[in-house]
């Protein structure tokens, strides 16, 4: 055995703990997804099952409504990415860029309002969404979620944005490019990894959120991925794990596939941001 | 091409004054450079042309236009940078023709002007390259590319050379030359390398604090400096500095160093018997001397160069440079003599600095 194999080993035995705290989890997630229904509740509980239930996941797709689910949750995370991102541009980019009082303030505010959990405000914001009508509306949610995402996406950006040579500006602007010009065809596609890994955390945050879309949603038909499956397991006289979990297992994987996919995008960005 | 005129220019940045009231006026034709240490603003009063930092008093022309208000765009310049500023995701060609393109010139205008350039630069074989692709001294070629292509009225430099190693920064020297004589644009050049400056330059302004110390040609800024600082600043090794007080004898007058030593200067100097002063000598007219001409030096470091050898010596408690071509075998430790001609004495008032 080679001393790198050894020292590899060693230090997966080391990690092994974690690594079964993190995966156990998704294990009964699968196991119990693809069980039949009666074999649910066998005691001494088991990893191995008669047969697999593909089923499952027709079935619950129908009875939890998950389609509907599944597309007010991609409304929400796209939409508030969407807005969040354009509105997180101009602003990081003054922040990187230009000179103004209370420049200082306003990043110190910004990492002040990440230290808050949205729980301690979700009463405040209920109160706000009653008042501006917007209670039992997903666009309540998106605007929430912009809220609450623009702090981070503004700071990662203009961590990024500081990272590309003003040169590159100045030198459009005397080839004769206007502001705008050299913001579109020389800035921002230098931008894209930063605005990608963004946009990845913008999207992930929305999309898992639980606590806002309980509260500020209040008729099934408009509940996010996260409030449908809770609502499947929460003051039920009858639980149907398989099926809740089975709708974790949509609610996961597709985005964790996504997520390694643009994984590349964010070693590349954060490296790039950090080195350059 | 046009000329530049520059005067009464300042700076603030807040209560903090950069540049205190520059007047330069540049030819048309002409290549300047400003030269100075870091920090003396010749970067700013650069891109105070180029329209890149606002102007806080006074004004800038560009031929017979008064240019202050007139943004960077509008100004018919083009700028090298220090770190080139290529667009790292466009290929050369489009580095190259992106101002062309923003004109809206026809595309097979813009690709003649991208072929003319790049034959000029040696780039043809590289213009579908990224930039990331090419070397150190390739890119600078590409920055100047993109200066060339558009028949600016001024080419501004900013220490265009100073990320490359020493040997290329020679070649692209010459070659930046070469290329002034032969497309005549009025440019200024901006570097702290005061050999850049000398080979360069048809005139040289010498900055610092923020400043302007010396204008004149490379000869002139050599042989007349006009203060300290220019004598220091321009040469190199840099010219070296005894401080004293004139005296005179019946041999002459001369300055007489703290320790004694008696430093010949010329009869026709108009310094006052008494008068504190700094008397310097470039390294290059300190001859080894015999008998009793000049004065004694202890040898500390022989270094030779190859063409010549330099000399490091102590006079009066001052370590002090002589160049020399002869290849004697000196050591350290031992004492020789050393002169230098009158007519090469450059004499300074100790307070001002001001040549004397």
């Amino acid at each position: 055995m080679t001393p790198k194999l050894k020292k590899s080993l060693l230090y997966w035995l080391l990690l092994s703990p974690l690594c079964v705290v993190i995966l156990l989890p998704f294990g009964i997630m699968f196991v119990t997804a693809l069980r039949p229904r009666d074999e649910l509740f066998v005691y001494p509980p088991t990893w191995t099952f008669s047969e697999f239930r593909w089923e499952n996941f027709a079935e619950m797709w129908v009875k939890t409504n998950f389609g509907g689910a599944l597309l007010n949750s991609l409304y929400v995370s796209l939409t508030s990415t969407i807005i969040a991102i354009a509105l997180s541009i101009p602003a990081a980019y003054a922040l990187s860029r230009y000179r103004f009082s209370g420049k200082g303030l306003y990043r110190n505010f910004l990492l002040m309002t990440q230290m808050m959990s949205p729980i301690v405000l979700v009463l405040g914001l209920f109160r706000l969404m009653v008042h501006l009508n917007l209670v039992n509306s997903l666009n309540s949610l998106v605007v929430t979620y912009v809220a609450f995402n623009m702090a981070f996406t503004i700071w990662m950006l203009q961590s990024y944005f500081n990272t590309i040579p003003r040169e590159l500006e100045e030198a459009s602007w005397i080839d004769g490019a206007t502001g705008f010009t050299s913001l579109v065809k020389i800035f921002l596609p230098l931008a894209i990894p930063a605005m990608v890994v963004t946009a990845i955390f913008t999207f992930i945050n929305s999309w898992n959120e639980f606590v806002l879309a309980l509260t500020l949603i209040r008729s099934q038909n408009d509940y996010t991925l996260p409030v449908q499956i809770f609502s499947q397991v929460a003051g039920r006289y009858q639980v149907e794990w398989h099926h809740v979990m089975a709708a974790t297992v949509l609610a996961t994987v597709p985005v964790a596939i996504v997520f390694s996919w643009l994984q590349r995008y964010l070693i590349r960005g954060m490296a790039l941001g950090a080195v350059k | 091409m046009a000329s530049v005129t520059i005067s009464g220019v300042e700076k603030w940045f807040g209560t903090l004054q950069i540049l205190h009231g520059i007047d330069i006026d540049i030819e048309d034709q002409e290549f300047v450079v400003l030269v100075g240490p870091s920090g003396c603003g010749k970067s700013t009063l650069l891109r105070m042309i180029a329209g890149l930092e606002s102007i806080s008093d006074g004004e800038i022309s560009i031929g017979t236009r008064m240019i202050n208000d007139v943004p960077a765009r509008d100004r018919d310049i083009a700028m090298v940078f220090q770190n080139y500023a290529l667009y790292p995701h466009m290929s050369v060609f489009d580095n190259i023709g992106f101002s062309l393109k923003l004109r809206k010139r026809s595309k097979q205008e813009i690709s003649e002007k991208i072929n003319e350039a790049a034959e000029i630069l040696d780039l043809t074989p590289y213009l579908e390259r990224s930039p990331r692709q090419l070397s150190g001294g390739q890119r600078q070629r590409v920055a100047m590319g993109r200066a060339l292509v558009r028949d600016a009225q001024v080419f501004l430099f900013d220490e265009p050379l100073s990320n490359l190693d020493a040997k290329l920064r020679v070649v692209m020297r010459t070659e930046i030359k070469a290329l002034h004589q032969r497309l005549k644009t009025t440019s200024v050049y901006v570097t702290h390398d005061q050999i850049e400056a000398m080979t360069m330059a048809d005139r040289i302004v010498v900055m610092n604090k923020g400043r302007v110390e010396q204008i004149g040609t490379p000869m002139d800024l050599y042989d007349f400096p006009a203060n300290l600082f220019v004598a220091d600043f321009i040469g190199s090794p840099s010219m070296n500095f005894i401080e004293g007080i004139v005296a005179a004898d019946n041999e002459g007058p001369f300055v007489t160093a703290k320790d004694g030593t008696r430093l010949a200067i010329s009869r026709e100097s108009s310094a006052a018997l008494g008068q504190k002063v700094v008397y310097g000598a470039r390294p290059e007219h300190l001859v080894l001397a015999s008998g009793n001409e000049g004065f004694d030096a202890t040898i500390e470091v022989i270094e030779p160069t190859g063409p010549n050898i330099q000399i490091f010596a102590d006079v009066a408690g001052q370590r002090i440079c002589a160049l020399s071509t002869e290849r004697r075998t000196h050591k350290p430790g031992q004492r020789i003599r050393l002169h230098c001609p009158e007519t090469s004495v450059h004499l300074f008032d100790a307070s001002s600095g001001a040549r004397i």
